[in-house]
């Protein structure tokens, strides 16, 4: 069973704490250890001259030289001392400490540290050195802490204190880390929220510091600008759309209407056969806006190959020369200089380019020049088409490219105003633009494609 | 010819509209309007082709078709779709349709493409014949010679490749989309006659300074190459 997720606020609050926490200790701990040797190495040094005084006394004169020894020295000095003479069997034969469990002298060897009872009836710490006598007894002999401990353990409760205090300081601490940090996501999570229910307009808040969180807002940002151009596009497009179908829509049902009207079979059936062109017309028209719309939202590069541009034109003039040269043009394909691969979908450029042609067959001049290109500029590929016809001024190119948007020089002409844009969309699918520049005269139109994008898709889904 | 066609296709007017040409024409149909009794119908390897529409209740029409492929049933499918795009289109072929029709379609186009699978299916080695001959004229494959009525007739490559492909499906009416579908590889419609004046081109050398001619225009359907008026 897995646990629930814990919280990345609250983890990170953890985390703060106990990396305060544990510096703390250290640091304490080190002054603890410090401060302890010093209090105890002068007493460490007592006992243990005291323990070699009274086992010298011992070797030279056994156990009741050793014992007078010990009535002297605490009859000398009884504040401190804390010695005991035991037999084998534990029992005390001399001096003032009452004999510990009997197990003690088993585990006890060198300098200690060991709670004790005197026959005083005192207790209290104390530095002990156990030392094992040849006849199988033992000798404890130490010094009860006075002073210095009591200076050791002041230092210790302050230690406790302050250890006490890091924890709290470290509890307080993350928590303001974690108040932060959810302020900020907060703050990028309304804007968000807002942005949905609220204001298109409305962006994530950045402080300018360039720290994740202005960059996490800008990632953000920008993908609300995205949404924000995709969804006022789409407004326009459901207006312009609704709008723009009503004329042949109205033409299909005038045509219906003298359909109806008429008695003749033959001129009816013509007059149903111009029907049908509408509604085809019409279906194109959907059609069209589908893929735009497809291809502008959805970028699906599952088609996507490595094509050469030239034989592209050569495949679309082959198409499309027998057309041209009836319509009293000629068709051209020029390389101007090497042309790198492009990664793209096939059908889709060719449908672009093919557009790009019919625009060029409705506006160019008898007899002039229509000229498939494709070049390296840069680091994109320009694959595109000449013409001699009227051109686009520069202020109309933005309308010349937006759904539906049809020149006013075009507004009597057959057309809904769409092959510009899907063209567009299809620019778009491949990471490019459409290019409308000035051919003094006419126009030239290309799909301008940056030449890594294999590259940078292949890295995108790398990183 | 008799063909034993199966409908699949859950909206009742649009199998209903097809169905009454179909029989008009002629042939035997059945209408399934589910996928999975549709799968279930096909499965049966009984018919000579299946209509799908792509979305329906059930089971959707490419995961039919799917399924299908994967059974080892190779009758001829003729997949229906509102879905038009390129991609959709490719997508359909790709799980295993003969043929990819977008709603709205006229009867013309349905019929000229279910005769064309009809034909493949029946007459496949017919494909690989290396020497064809309609009426007085006569085409090798291997030399991409052209000759009518004894006499050679220039071809650019490409009107080479329209003849052989009307010619290969001599009788049948063939669609501009279907044009530009195999003869171009383009699964676009460019919207303009651009095949009409291949065609006319084709005509030109073909049928000038012949009594009768071979390529004949069909109108609100197509063009047909035959012997016969």
């Amino acid at each position: 069973m897995r646990l629930p997720p814990i919280p990345t606020t609250f983890r990170i609050a953890a985390l703060t704490m106990l990396l305060v926490l544990c510096s703390n200790i250290a640091l304490l701990g080190f002054i603890h250890a410090s401060t302890y040797n010093d209090r105890l190495s002068p007493l460490r040094r007592q006992v243990i001259a005291d323990a070699s005084a009274l086992s010298d006394i011992y070797a030279s004169g056994g156990e009741p030289k050793l014992a007078g020894a010990i009535g002297d020295m605490l009859a000398a000095d009884s504040s401190e001392l804390t010695i005991g003479l035991y037999d084998r069997d534990g029992r005390q034969r001399a001096g003032n400490l009452l004999p510990p469990p009997k197990r003690q002298f088993d585990r006890s060897s060198g300098f200690q540290t060991a709670s004790v009872s005197l026959r005083n009836g005192r207790r209290g710490e104390a530095g002990l050195m156990t030392i094992a006598l040849k006849d199988g007894g033992w000798l404890m002999s130490g010094r009860l802490f006075g002073e210095p401990l009591a200076l050791q353990r002041t230092i210790e409760r302050a230690l406790m204190i302050s250890l006490c205090l890091s924890v709290l300081f470290g509890v307080v601490c993350a928590v303001i880390l974690a108040h932060f940090v959810r302020r900020r996501v907060r703050a990028i999570g309304r804007a968000v929220d807002d942005f949905g229910h609220r204001d298109l307009a409305l962006r994530a808040p950045t402080e300018g510091s360039g720290d994740v969180f202005d960059k996490l807002a800008d990632h953000i940002n920008a993908m609300l600008d995205r949404i924000a151009t995709l969804m006022t596009e789409l407004r326009v497009l459901t207006d312009s759309l609704a709008h723009d179908l009503r004329s042949p829509v109205g033409r299909l049902r005038v045509k219906v209407e003298q359909a109806l009207a008429l008695t003749d079979p033959d001129q009816r059936d013509a007059a149903l056969a111009g029907v049908l062109v509408e509604a085809d017309g019409l279906t194109h028209i959907l059609t069209t806006v589908l893929e735009i719309g497809r291809y502008e939202a959805l970028a699906s590069r599952d088609q996507f190959v490595w094509l050469d541009p030239g034989e592209l034109l050569d495949e679309l003039a082959d198409l499309y020369g027998p057309l041209v040269d009836e319509a009293g043009l000629v068709l051209e394909v020029a390389r101007n200089g090497p042309v790198l691969p492009v990664f793209g979908h096939r059908q889709l450029l060719a449908q672009a380019i093919s557009n790009l042609i019919e625009n060029a067959l409705k506006h160019a001049a008898s007899g002039a020049v229509i000229c498939l290109f494709a070049q390296s500029r840069g680091d994109s590929q320009c694959i595109g088409v000449a013409d001699r016809g009227p051109g686009i001024a520069q202020d109309q190119v933005e309308h010349a490219l937006s759904r539906f948007g049809r020149l006013d020089a075009a507004r009597t002409r057959p057309g809904a105003g769409l092959g510009l844009s899907l063209v567009q969309a299809i620019a778009h699918l491949h990471d490019g633009k459409v290019d409308l520049e000035d051919n003094g005269p006419g126009l030239i139109a290309a799909l301008r494609i940056p030449g890594a994008i294999g590259r940078r898709s292949s890295g995108a889904a790398a990183a | 010819m008799t063909w034993k066609i199966l409908i699949v296709e859950d909206d009742a007017d649009t199998a209903k509209y097809i169905a009454q040409g179909l029989v008009q024409e002629g042939h035997v149909v059945d209408l399934v309007d589910d996928g999975r009794d549709g799968l279930f119908q096909a499965s049966s390897g009984l018919f000579d082709l299946i209509i799908l529409d792509r979305m329906m209740p059930g089971m959707d029409g490419l995961s039919l078709l799917r399924a299908l492929r994967a059974s080892g049933v190779a009758t001829p499918v003729l997949v229906l779709s509102a879905l038009g795009t390129v991609d959709e289109r490719i997508c359909g072929l790709e799980a295993g349709a003969d043929d990819y029709l977008v709603k709205p379609f006229s009867f013309a186009e349905l019929i000229a493409r279910a005769a064309a699978l009809m034909r493949r299916q029946r007459n496949g080695a017919e494909l690989t014949d290396t020497r064809i001959v309609v009426g007085d004229l006569e085409i090798d494959c291997l030399k991409r010679l052209v000759r009518r009525n004894s006499r050679t007739i220039e071809l650019q490559p490409r009107e080479y490749k329209l003849l052989e492909f009307l010619a290969r499906n001599e009788g049948r009416v063939i669609t501009r989309t279907m044009l530009i579908e195999r003869v171009w590889h383009y699964h676009f419609d460019p919207g303009t006659n651009v095949v009409d004046v291949h065609i006319s081109r084709l005509r030109r050398k073909l049928d000038a300074g012949f009594d009768r001619p071979l390529l004949h225009t069909i109108r609100g359907a197509g063009y047909r190459l035959s012997a016969e008026a």
